[in-house]
C-alpha cells in the first residue's frame, strides 16, 4: 500500500470517527440548535417582511411622484399657451401710440408726398458726394 | 389581522416560503457539524452553541438572499469570525479573571445525565471500539494549530473542497492544501494505530 493510499484510507477512517462523534451529540444540544434555527429563520422572514412592507409603500410614493411630476409639466406648458408678446412687437405698438397722439406726425403722415422726399433725399446724397 | 404579523414567515408569497424551506434545510444540515468544529476551537458546549447560533442568524439576516450553493462556505466564515471574536474575548477575560479568587467551573452548575445521554445506539463492542477513537480523535484534533484544525475539519467532516474551504477561511487554495496536509500528518503521527 502507497504512502498516498494510506493517507487516504486514514482520512476515510477520520472521518467516519468524526462522523460518529457528531451523531454522538446529546439531544439537548440537538434541541438548542434546533431552536437557534428557528430564531435565525424568523429572523430573516422578519427581514424578508421589512423588504416587503418597505415596497407596499411604493404605489402611494408612486402616486404622490406622478401627481408632482403632471403638475410640473402643466406648469411648465401653461405660459406657451398665452406666448408673451415680442420685442418687436411692442416696439411697433409704442410707434402706433406716438403716431395717435402726436398731431404733426398724422398731418405728415396724410400728406405724404413720397417723390417730393425721395428727390430731395437724392440731392441730399448728391451734395454729400459732391462736398466729399 | 395579516397572517404574518407575529414573526412568521410571509406563506402568502411562494418565493418567501421556498426560499425559507431551503434555508431551514440548509441550517438543519450543516448545525450538528458546525456545532463540532467551534466545540473543537473553543472547548467549550455553551459558546459553541452561541457561536453556531450567531453564524445562523448572520447568514439568515445577511445572506439568506443570496444562491444557497454560497451559503455553506459563507456560513463557515461567518462561523470562523465568531470563533475568532470568542477566542480574542476570552484571552482578554482570562487575563482579568487571573486576578480574581478561583470559583468552580459553571459547566458542572446543569449537568443532566439524561439530556447528555448519546443519540445513537451501536453495537457494545463496536461501541467501545469508537469511543476510544473518538476520544482520541478528539484530543488530537485539540493538539492542533488552530487553522490546520479548521482545515481539517471543514474538509473531513464537512466535506468542502479546497476552493470553499479557502473561501471559508480566508486565505489560498494553498494555504488550505498546506493546513490541511499538516493536519493529517500529525494526526496521523498520533492516531496512526488507532485509525
Amino acid at each position: 500500500m502507497s504512502a498516498a493510499d494510506e493517507v487516504s484510507q486514514f482520512e476515510r477512517n477520520a472521518r467516519l470517527v468524526l462522523e460518529e462523534s457528531v451523531r454522538r451529540i446529546d439531544a439537548r444540544t440537538r434541541s438548542r440548535l434546533n431552536q437557534a434555527r428557528h430564531a435565525a429563520l424568523e429572523a430573516a422572514g422578519t427581514r424578508r417582511r421589512a423588504w416587503w412592507s418597505g415596497l407596499t409603500l411604493m404605489p402611494a410614493a408612486g402616486a404622490v411622484t406622478a401627481a408632482l411630476l403632471v403638475a410640473f409639466v402643466l406648469w411648465q406648458r401653461a405660459p406657451q399657451l398665452a406666448p408673451p408678446a415680442t420685442l418687436e412687437a411692442q416696439h411697433a405698438a409704442i410707434e402706433d401710440v406716438d403716431l395717435l397722439t402726436d398731431n404733426d406726425a398724422i398731418d405728415l403722415m396724410e400728406g405724404w408726398d413720397g417723390s417730393f422726399y425721395e428727390w430731395a433725399a437724392a440731392q441730399s446724397d448728391g451734395n454729400g458726394e459732391s462736398n466729399g | 389581522m395579516p397572517a404574518a404579523l407575529h414573526g412568521d414567515v410571509d406563506l402568502s408569497d411562494p418565493e418567501a416560503k421556498t426560499q425559507t424551506r431551503a434555508l431551514n434545510q440548509f441550517l438543519a444540515g450543516v448545525e450538528l457539524k458546525a456545532f463540532k468544529i467551534a466545540q473543537a476551537a473553543l472547548r467549550h458546549e455553551d459558546d459553541a452553541l452561541d457561536a453556531v447560533q450567531d453564524a445562523m442568524l448572520q447568514l439568515a439576516r445577511a445572506y439568506a438572499g443570496r444562491p444557497a450553493q454560497e451559503w455553506k462556505p459563507l456560513f463557515y466564515r461567518i462561523l470562523e469570525n465568531r470563533i475568532r471574536d470568542m477566542q480574542r474575548r476570552r484571552t482578554v477575560r482570562g487575563r482579568i479573571m487571573a486576578w480574581l479568587p478561583a470559583r468552580a467551573d459553571d459547566e458542572d452548575d446543569d449537568y443532566d445525565p439524561i439530556a447528555q445521554a448519546a443519540s445513537g445506539e451501536p453495537q457494545p463492542v463496536r461501541r467501545l471500539e469508537l469511543d476510544e477513537a473518538v476520544g482520541a480523535l478528539d484530543a488530537a484534533l485539540r493538539k492542533l494549530p488552530p487553522r490546520q484544525q479548521q482545515a481539517f475539519l471543514l474538509r473531513a467532516l464537512e466535506g468542502l473542497d479546497v476552493a470553499e474551504t479557502a473561501l471559508a477561511m480566508g486565505c489560498s487554495e494553498g494555504s488550505v492544501k498546506t493546513h490541511y496536509f499538516r493536519a493529517v500528518q500529525a494526526l496521523r503521527a498520533q492516531l496512526g494505530e488507532l485509525l
